[in-house]
C-alpha cells in the first residue's frame, strides 16, 4: 500500500481557508507536494534522483496518486556534444557578467537586449569560483525539458528548488544552499538540442508602433484632432448632481418596490414568484438596480421626474433580467443541453433555444451558477473532480537501503547464480549497459574480481573512512568505489562527488575525444535514458582497453579473453531493490562451464562486467528469473557449513563473507574436478531413504491381532453422538430449506473470479508528452537571442502557451521511445485477493496520524514488506513462544501488548 | 500612503454592459464576464455612483490601425467561427485558434475593451478627468499584427498613442503576473513610452521580459523588465515596486501613467504563481496615484474570477479614494464569492523563491540600468506643447464652464502640471543650462501654488466634511514636500 495520502483536492472554495489549516507541524509542510514544486524522484536505488517539478497530481482508481511531472535533466544526462554547448554557454555569460562595459550578451548573438555593464562585484562570476566550487556548480546546473511524464507519487524524495539563473545572481548563492538548482538552457531531449529559454521583442517596423513623433501634437494638429469626444462615449452617470447619498437609496428602495408591485400585477410573474418574497427578491436583483440609477441619470437627477417616469401610464416599470425572463421549462432545456453539449453556447442555443439570443444564453448561465441547481451539479462535478490533487502528503522514505554495503563486505557468493533478465520492450534502458545490482546487499563480485576485495577501501567522495553506511557506487563499469553517507546523499541529490574523482579524468578524457571525433554514437540517444556517452573499457584488470561500441567491446571479450559478453544484458536489482539476495553477471550462462575450465576462479565468483552505470534508469525492475547453474549448487553443497544456507535464506540481508568460502572452492583437490564431477556434486547428496508402502502395508497385515488388546481401538470410528463439539463452529452449516436441502450462499461464477483476480494491475505508464510545439513564423534573430540558438536549433521553441494545463488532443502523444511502463508488481503477500477491509487496516503499516484509504484490492498495488528494525526485534524476543505463533498465524490481530517503540511507518517500505 | 485614500479625484469609468456576455469557448480561462462581476459590486458597494459612468464607442478599424497592422485588422472583422475554416492560413499567420480562439463577436469585444482605453486616453487628454479606468481593457499580449496571449487588439498601445498626443513622456506599469511583451514591443524603440513590467519569468508565458531586455535603438533603457519567480508576497512585490517606481518616476518624469491591473498576479489564480492579496495588488494602484499624474487604469489578466472581479472592485475604491467593507455586498453574482463573501482574500503558504537578496540583485541592476537615462528627455521639442497646453488651459474650461462645480482646486493642478511643460519657455531665457538650474526654475511656480493652496482649501470646506478637511490638507501638504523632495532628490543625483 502506498503511503497515505492527504487530498486537498482543486475546490476553489476551500483552496485558501484550507491551506492555513494545514500548517500544524513542519513535518507535515515538509511532505506535502504541491502541484508546482519541485521535486526529487528516485527512479533506481543506484542512480541520483531525478529532478522534476509536478504539473499535476492525479489520483488513479486504485488509490494511488500519479504525479504528471516536468523533466529537469542534469548534466551528465546531457549527450557529450551539448555539455560543451552548454559551456560555452556558461562561459559566455560568465564573461558577460564580469565584464564592465556592457559587451555583447552570453552567447554573442547580436542583440540588442545584450546585457549591460555590471560593475563585477554584485555578482560572482564563474571564474571567480576554486575549482572545487565550479566542479560543484556544475552539479547544480540543470536543463529545463518540455518534456512531461507520468510518475508514481510514492517515488518522490524530497523538494528542492530550480531558479532560473539570473545574471545579477551570484553562483554562490546556489552552492551555500542545500537542494537549490539554477537552469539557463532549455534541453530538447527528442531533437538533442539545447536552446535559451529565452522569448524575444522583435525590432522593426512590422512590430513597432510607427509614426510615433517625437514630441507631442501642436495647437494647430490638435485642433483638427478628434475634437468630439461624444462619438467616443456614452455618458451614463455622473457625481456631480446635488442628490444625496440618501436621496440616491431611497430612490432605489422605491424603484424596488415599484418592482415589486409590478411584478404582483404581471399575470405571468406572479405564476412564477407566488410568494410576495419572491417577487421582492426578483424586483432586488441589480437590474432594477441600473435601471434606476439611468433613470435618474436621464431625468437630469430630478428625484421627482425620476419617480414619475418609473409608474408611466403604461403601469409600473416592470424590469427583468435574463433569470427571470427565462421559463422553467427553458431552464430545463438549458440544463438538458449543459449535460449534453457542455459550455458549448452556440450549440446549446442553436439546439435547444433557437429563440434566444447567445448573448442571452451566456447572461443566462452566468446567472444560473449562482443557483442551487448550479451547486448541485458542481458537488456531482467535484465528486467527479476528485481525482485532481492540489497537494498530496507523502511520509519520509525511509528505505536506506538501497545500495548499502555492509562494512564486512567481500565478494559475495551466496549469489552463484544468473539473473536473465527478460527483454522488456518498453525499458528504454534495455540494450545498454544498465544496472544497479547488490549481491546479496554487498558490492558486486567485479570489485572482488578486479581488486580483490575493497575492505579498508575508503570513500570515494571525501576520502573518509568512517561512516555508519557504505553504499556501492560506480559511473563506469571498470571501476567500483563505494560512498560514505553524506557522499552518497550527494551524489543522490546533486549527481556527483563533491571534488573532482578519478570519475572526471575520465569524463575530461572522454571530452577531449568529444572534441576530436563526432563523438556519436548509437546510444544514449533515447530522450528517457539519454545519459552521457562513456567508453567501454575492457573490464578485465591487466587489459582495460577502451571502445567506442558496446559490440566492439563484446569482441574484444571474445577473442582476448574468451569471454562472453553480453550486450544486451540489462540487470535490474530484486524486486524490492533490497531484499532478495541475487546477484548478477553479465557472462553467458551457456559458456560457463567451459570458462570454468579456464578459469576457476572466475566462474566460482561470478563477474558482474556490467557493473552500477550512472545513467538514470527509469525502470527499477524487470521480470527475471534465477537460474542457478551446476557450479553454484556445487559450491553451496560444498560450503554448506560456511553459508549455512537455511540461515542465509531467513537472513537474506546478510552479507556473507565470501573469503573462505573462496578459499575453499579455489582448493585444488575442488579446482581439480571436472564439470561431469561437478554436477554430481552439485546433486542432492543424502537421499533421504524412505520405506516402501508396499512394505508398510504388508508389514501390518503380518499381525492380524493387536499384541495388546484397545491397542487398534484408535482406528475405529467414533460414533457421532460421543464426539467431542468444538467450542466454536468455524463453518456452521447452512440453514436448511423446507424441502431439507441446505441453502448455500451463492458461489460466484468462475468467470467472475477470474474476472477478478485475472484483472491484470493497469502499470502506471510514464507517458513522455512533448510539451506543445506548434510551429510558428521564424523570428528575425535580431535580438535577445543566444548564440548557440542558431548553431543547435534551427527551429525555435514556440513560448509556452499561456495555459500550461491546456491539454489538446496533440498534446497527448506518448513517445515510444521514452515511455516506461513501471512494472508494478501482482497483488503481494499483504494484499490478500479475498481482502478484508479491516484486515488491511490493522496490519501494521497505518500510519496513526494518517487518513485511513480503503483501497480497491482489485488493482494491484505496490510492493511492501515489513523491514524488521531492531526495535521490533527486540520486542519480537519478549513475546512468548506461544504468542509469537498466534500472532504469525493471525497476523491481523493486534497484539495483546505491541510496545512500539519505533514509528511504525518505519516498518513499512513501499516498493513500487 | 494610507492617507492618500482620502484625496478625491474625479474618475471616469468605462463599461459596456455587454461585455460580460462575450465567451472564448469552453474551458477557455479568460472570462469576460469578470468584468460584470466587478461593475455589479460597484454598484452594489455605492462606488458607481461616485464615478463618472462612460459607455464606451466601438473602436473603428481606423482607430486600431494606428498601431495594427491593416490586414490583421481587416482579418479580426471578417473572421467568425462560421467561416473559420476559409481563413486557415491567416488564422496560423496570426496567430489566432489555439489560446486566442475565434468566438462570437470577437470584433466587438476587441472594439470594445480597445474603446474604453481610447476613449478614456481621450478622457486624460482633454483633462476632463483624472483616473480612468477601463476593465475591459489591458490587453497587453497583442502585437502588432499578431494575437497571443487571449489578446487580440492591444487596446493599451492605443491608448498610449493618444496620451503621446498631448504628453511628452508616457509611463506604462505592468502588474500581471505575465510579462506586457505586447507593449513592450510597440514602444520599444522610442524614448517617449517607459515600460516597466513585473512578471513571472522562467518557464512562463510569453517567455520575453528578460531583465536584460532594455529596449533598443532610441528606446534603449526605456524598457524595464522586472524578472520574478514563484511566490511572491505582498511584503517582496512592495519592496521591490516602490523603489523602482520611484526611481523611474524620478528619472524619467512621465507627464501620464498607464497602469495595467492584470489581477493573475493575486494568490489562487488558476494561471498566475504568485501570492499576492488584494491588498498588496491594490497598493500598487494606490502608490501609482500619489504621483497625481494623469492616470489610466486597465484591468489584464486574471483567471480566477471571483478574486478579480474582488481586487479590481478595491483597486476602484483606492482610485476613488473611499473605503470600502470588507463584507461584499448582496449582488446577482453574491454566490460565487462563497464560502466567505468577503472582499479581501488571505495568501496561501506557498513558498517565495524570490529571496531579499534575489529583489536586492534586480534593484541594483535596474537602477544601474535607470542612471543611463538622459535626464529630461526630448527636452529639445518642449516647445512646441507650451502653447498648446495654454490654449488646451481655455478649452477645458469652455467644457467644464456648465458645470459650477468643479473645484478651484482642480483649476490648480491644472496650472500645476502645465508647470512641466512651462519651463521649455524658460529654456529661451538662457537660463537653463543643466537640469539643476532647470530644476530651480520649475520650482518658482511650484510656490506660487503652494501660496493659492489655502483657497483650494478654502473651496474645499464647502464640499467636503470638516473632520476631513485636515486630512486632505495634511495630503496636500506631504503630497507636495513629495514632489519637491524628489525634484531635490533628482537634481543632486
Amino acid at each position: 500500500m502506498p503511503a497515505e495520502y492527504h487530498e486537498l483536492h482543486g475546490n476553489h472554495e476551500n483552496a485558501n481557508l484550507a491551506l492555513g489549516g494545514l500548517q500544524d507541524s513542519n513535518n507535515m509542510t515538509a511532505n506535502m507536494y504541491r502541484v508546482g514544486d519541485y521535486v526529487y524522484f528516485e527512479t533506481s536505488s543506484g542512480s541520483p534522483y531525478q529532478i522534476r517539478r509536478i504539473e499535476e497530481l492525479n489520483k488513479t482508481p486504485n488509490g494511488n496518486v500519479e504525479a504528471k511531472v516536468m523533466c529537469f535533466f542534469r548534466r551528465r544526462d546531457l549527450p557529450q556534444t551539448l555539455i560543451m554547448l552548454a559551456d560555452k554557454h556558461q562561459s559566455g555569460m560568465d564573461e558577460s557578467l564580469s565584464s564592465n562595459n556592457g559587451s555583447a550578451s552570453s552567447a554573442g548573438a547580436a542583440s540588442n537586449g545584450s546585457s549591460i555593464g555590471n560593475n563585477g562585484s554584485t555578482s560572482t562570476g564563474f571564474g571567480e569560483l576554486t575549482a572545487k566550487q565550479r566542479h560543484q556548480m556544475k552539479h547544480r546546473e540543470l536543463f529545463l525539458s518540455r518534456q512531461v511524464e507520468t510518475m508514481p507519487a510514492t517515488h518522490i524524495r524530497g523538494k528542492c528548488c530550480v531558479t532560473l539563473l539570473n545574471e545579477t545572481e551570484s553562483f554562490l548563492s546556489y552552492l551555500n544552499k542545500d537542494d537549490t538548482f539554477f537552469y539557463c538552457l532549455v534541453f530538447d531531449p527528442a531533437q538533442r538540442t539545447l536552446l535559451a529559454d529565452k522569448g524575444e521583442i522583435r525590432v522593426g517596423s512590422r512590430y513597432q508602433a510607427d509614426n510615433i513623433s517625437s514630441a507631442p501634437l501642436t495647437l494647430a494638429e490638435r485642433e483638427t484632432d478628434r475634437q468630439d469626444s461624444k462619438e467616443l462615449e456614452t455618458l451614463i452617470w455622473t457625481p456631480r448632481h446635488s442628490l444625496t447619498d440618501r436621496q440616491i437609496d431611497t430612490f432605489l428602495v422605491i424603484s424596488r418596490s415599484v418592482g415589486t408591485f409590478a411584478r404582483a400585477l404581471d399575470c405571468s410573474s406572479s405564476v412564477k414568484q407566488p410568494s410576495l418574497h419572491m417577487s421582492a427578491a426578483a424586483a432586488s436583483r441589480d437590474i432594477t438596480l441600473y435601471n434606476a440609477m439611468d433613470t435618474l441619470h436621464r431625468l437630469n437627477y430630478d428625484i421627482a421626474e425620476a419617480m414619475n417616469s418609473l409608474v408611466p401610464n403604461s403601469g409600473p416599470v416592470l424590469c427583468r433580467d435574463e433569470m427571470e425572463e427565462w421559463s422553467a421549462s427553458e431552464a430545463n432545456l438549458f440544463e438538458e443541453a449543459l449535460e449534453k453539449y457542455g459550455k458549448e453556447f452556440s450549440d446549446i442555443r442553436n439546439d435547444f433555444l433557437p429563440w434566444k439570443s447567445l448573448k442571452n444564453v451566456i447572461e443566462y448561465y452566468y446567472m444560473w451558477k449562482t443557483t442551487d441547481r448550479y451547486v448541485q451539479q458542481k458537488r456531482v462535478k467535484a465528486v467527479e473532480a476528485e481525482s485532481k490533487l492540489k497537494q498530496v502528503y507523502i511520509p519520509n522514505y525511509n528505505n536506506k537501503a538501497g545500495a548499502s554495503v555492509q562494512p564486512t563486505s567481500g565478494g559475495g557468493i551466496i549469489g552463484q547464480s544468473t539473473i536473465i533478465p527478460i527483454p522488456n520492450t518498453n525499458n528504454p534502458a534495455n540494450g545498454k549497459q544498465t544496472s544497479v545490482s547488490i549481491i546479496n546487499g554487498s558490492s558486486n563480485g567485479d570489485s572482488a574480481l578486479l581488486l580483490g576485495g575493497n575492505n579498508g577501501k575508503t570513500c570515494e567522495g571525501c576520502q573518509t573512512s568512517q561512516s555508519p553506511q557504505w553504499y556501492a557506487w560506480s559511473t563506469t563499469a571498470q571501476v567500483q568505489c563505494r560512498l560514505c553517507q553524506t557522499c552518497w546523499s550527494y551524489w543522490k541529490k546533486y549527481g556527483g562527488l563533491k571534488v573532482p574523482s578519478r570519475m572526471d579524468e575520465i569524463d575530461a578524457c572522454e571530452r577531449n575525444r568529444a572534441t576530436t571525433g563526432p563523438g556519436s554514437d548509437d546510444e544514449g540517444k533515447s530522450p528517457g535514458s539519454g545519459g552521457p556517452q562513456r567508453p567501454h573499457r575492457c573490464s578485465v584488470s591487466t587489459c582495460g582497453k577502451e571502445f567506442k561500441l558496446k559490440a566492439h567491446l563484446s569482441r574484444h571479450y571474445a577473442s582476448a579473453h574468451g569471454m562472453d559478453f553480453r550486450a544486451g544484458n540489462t540487470v535490474a536489482t530484486a524486486s524490492g531493490g533490497q531484499s532478495a539476495g541475487i546477484g548478477s553477471h553479465s557472462a553467458g550462462i551457456g559458456t560457463e562451464l567451459e570458462l570454468l575450465k579456464r578459469n576457476p576462479e572466475l566462474t566460482i565468483i561470478p563477474c558482474n562486467v556490467n557493473a552500477g552505470s550512472p545513467r538514470p534508469v527509469m525502470k527499477t525492475r524487470s521480470a527475471f528469473y534465477l537460474r542457478t547453474s551446476a557450479l553454484a549448487r556445487a559450491a553451496r553443497r560444498i560450503c554448506a557449513n560456511q553459508i549455512r544456507s537455511r540461515h542465509a535464506a531467513r537472513a537474506p540481508h546478510q552479507p556473507i563473507n565470501a573469503a573462505p568460502l573462496r578459499h575453499i572452492c579455489s582448493s585444488p583437490e575442488f579446482a581439480r574436478q571436472s564439470p561431469a564431477e561437478l554436477r554430481v556434486l552439485a546433486r542432492a547428496t543424502r537421499p533421504r531413504l524412505r520405506p516402501r508402502v508396499a512394505d508398510i502395508a504388508s508389514r501390518l497385515g503380518n499381525h492380524p491381532q493387536p499384541s495388546q488388546p484397545g491397542e487398534w481401538d484408535w482406528l475405529q470410528l467414533t460414533a457421532p453422538g460421543q464426539r467431542k463439539q468444538p467450542e466454536h463452529v468455524s463453518f456452521p452449516r447452512p440453514p436448511k430449506a423446507p424441502d431439507g436441502s441446505l441453502l448455500y450462499e451463492r458461489v460466484p461464477n468462475k468467470s467472475d473470479i477470474d474476472g477478478i483476480n485475472v484483472t491484470p494491475p493497469i502499470p502506471p505508464t510514464l507517458q513522455v508528452q512533448p510539451n506543445l510545439k506548434r510551429p510558428r513564423p521564424q523570428f528575425d534573430e535580431l535580438n535577445g537571442t543566444d548564440g548557440i540558438m542558431p548553431i543547435t536549433l534551427p527551429l525555435s521553441g514556440p513560448p509556452p502557451s499561456k495555459r500550461p494545463h491546456h491539454t489538446t488532443s496533440r498534446d497527448v502523444l506518448p513517445s515510444p521511445s521514452g515511455s516506461v511502463v513501471n512494472n508494478s508488481t501482482g497483488p503481494s503477500h499483504s494484499m490478500p485477493l479475498n481482502g478484508r477491509p479491516h484486515a488491511l487496516q490493522n496490519v501494521p503499516m497505518s500510519r496513526s496520524n494518517a487518513r485511513k484509504q480503503v483501497m480497491s484490492w482489485m488493482d494491484a498495488p505496490d510492493d511492501l514488506y515489513f523491514r524488521a528494525t531492531d526495535q521490533t526485534k527486540k520486542a519480537r524476543r519478549n513475546l512468548s513462544l506461544i504468542e509469537l505463533r498466534r500472532a504469525a498465524r493471525k497476523p491481523w490481530r493486534k497484539l495483546a501488548n505491541p510496545q512500539r517503540t519505533a514509528r511504525p511507518d518505519d516498518m513499512v517500505v513501499i516498493l513500487d | 500612503m494610507s492617507q492618500m485614500q482620502h484625496s478625491r479625484k474625479r474618475v471616469c469609468y468605462y463599461y459596456d454592459s455587454d461585455i460580460g456576455n462575450y465567451y472564448y469557448g469552453q474551458g477557455h480561462p479568460m472570462k469576460p464576464h469578470r468584468i460584470r462581476m466587478t461593475h455589479n459590486l460597484l454598484l452594489n458597494y455605492g462606488l458607481y455612483r461616485k464615478m463618472e459612468i462612460y459607455r464606451p464607442h466601438k473602436a473603428t478599424a481606423d482607430e486600431m490601425t494606428k498601431f495594427h497592422s491593416d490586414e490583421y485588422i481587416r482579418f479580426l472583422r471578417s473572421i467568425r467561427p462560421d467561416n473559420m475554416t476559409e481563413y486557415n492560413k491567416q488564422m496560423q499567420r496570426f496567430n489566432v485558434g489555439e489560446d486566442c480562439p475565434v468566438f462570437d463577436g470577437l470584433y466587438e469585444f476587441c472594439q470594445l475593451s480597445a474603446g474604453g482605453s481610447v476613449a478614456a486616453a481621450v478622457k486624460l487628454n482633454k483633462q476632463a478627468s483624472e483616473i480612468c479606468i477601463n476593465w475591459g481593457g489591458g490587453l497587453h499580449h497583442a502585437k502588432k499584427s499578431e494575437a497571443s496571449g487571449f489578446c487580440y487588439v492591444n487596446d493599451i498601445v492605443l491608448g498610449i498613442l493618444e496620451l503621446l498626443k498631448y504628453h511628452q513622456r508616457v509611463l506604462y506599469i505592468d502588474i500581471d503576473v505575465h510579462h506586457g511583451d505586447g507593449v513592450e514591443e510597440a514602444f520599444y524603440t522610442t524614448d517617449r513610452v517607459m515600460t516597466v513590467s513585473f512578471h513571472k519569468y522562467g518557464e512562463y508565458f510569453p517567455g520575453t521580459g528578460d531583465l536584460r531586455d532594455i529596449g533598443a535603438g532610441k528606446g534603449k533603457y526605456y524598457a524595464v523588465n522586472i524578472p520574478l519567480r514563484d511566490g511572491m508576497d505582498d511584503d517582496s512585490y512592495e519592496s521591490i515596486f516602490v523603489p523602482i517606481i520611484t526611481k523611474v518616476m524620478e528619472t524619467f518624469q512621465p507627464s501620464a501613467v498607464v497602469l495595467q491591473c492584470g489581477a493573475d498576479s493575486l494568490t489562487g489564480d488558476r494561471l498566475g504563481c504568485f501570492n499576492l492579496t488584494v491588498k498588496g495588488h491594490g497598493k500598487c494602484v494606490e502608490f501609482v496615484k500619489k504621483y497625481n499624474l494623469p492616470f489610466l487604469m486597465v484591468g489584464g489578466g486574471g483567471y480566477t474570477i471571483r478574486n478579480v472581479s474582488r481586487c479590481w472592485t478595491y483597486e476602484t475604491s483606492v482610485a476613488l479614494g473611499s473605503e470600502i467593507a470588507n463584507e461584499l455586498p448582496y449582488n446577482d453574482y453574491f454566490e460565487y464569492f462563497g464560502p466567505d463573501f468577503k472582499l479581501h482574500i488571505s495568501p496561501s503558504n506557498m513558498a517565495n523563491q524570490n529571496t531579499p537578496e534575489y529583489l536586492e540583485k534586480i534593484k541594483s541592476r535596474l537602477f544601474e540600468n535607470l542612471r543611463m537615462l538622459p535626464h529630461a528627455p526630448g527636452v529639445q521639442v518642449q516647445a512646441i506643447p507650451e502653447d498648446g497646453a495654454n490654449v488646451e488651459d481655455i478649452e477645458a474650461e469652455e467644457k467644464i464652464n456648465p458645470d459650477e462645480r468643479l473645484p478651484q482646486r482642480d483649476i490648480d493642478k491644472r496650472i500645476q502640471h502645465e508647470n512641466e511643460f512651462s519651463d521649455s519657455e524658460d529654456e529661451g531665457d538662457g537660463g537653463r543650462r543643466d537640469s539643476r538650474s532647470y530644476k530651480g526654475v520649475r520650482k518658482r511656480p511650484r510656490l506660487d501654488k503652494n501660496s493659492e493652496n489655502p483657497d483650494a482649501e478654502v473651496k474645499k470646506e464647502d464640499e467636503s466634511k470638516p473632520d476631513v478637511k485636515t486630512e486632505i490638507e495634511k495630503d496636500e501638504k506631504t503630497n507636495t514636500n513629495n514632489d519637491e523632495n524628489k525634484k531635490d532628490g533628482m537634481s543632486s543625483a
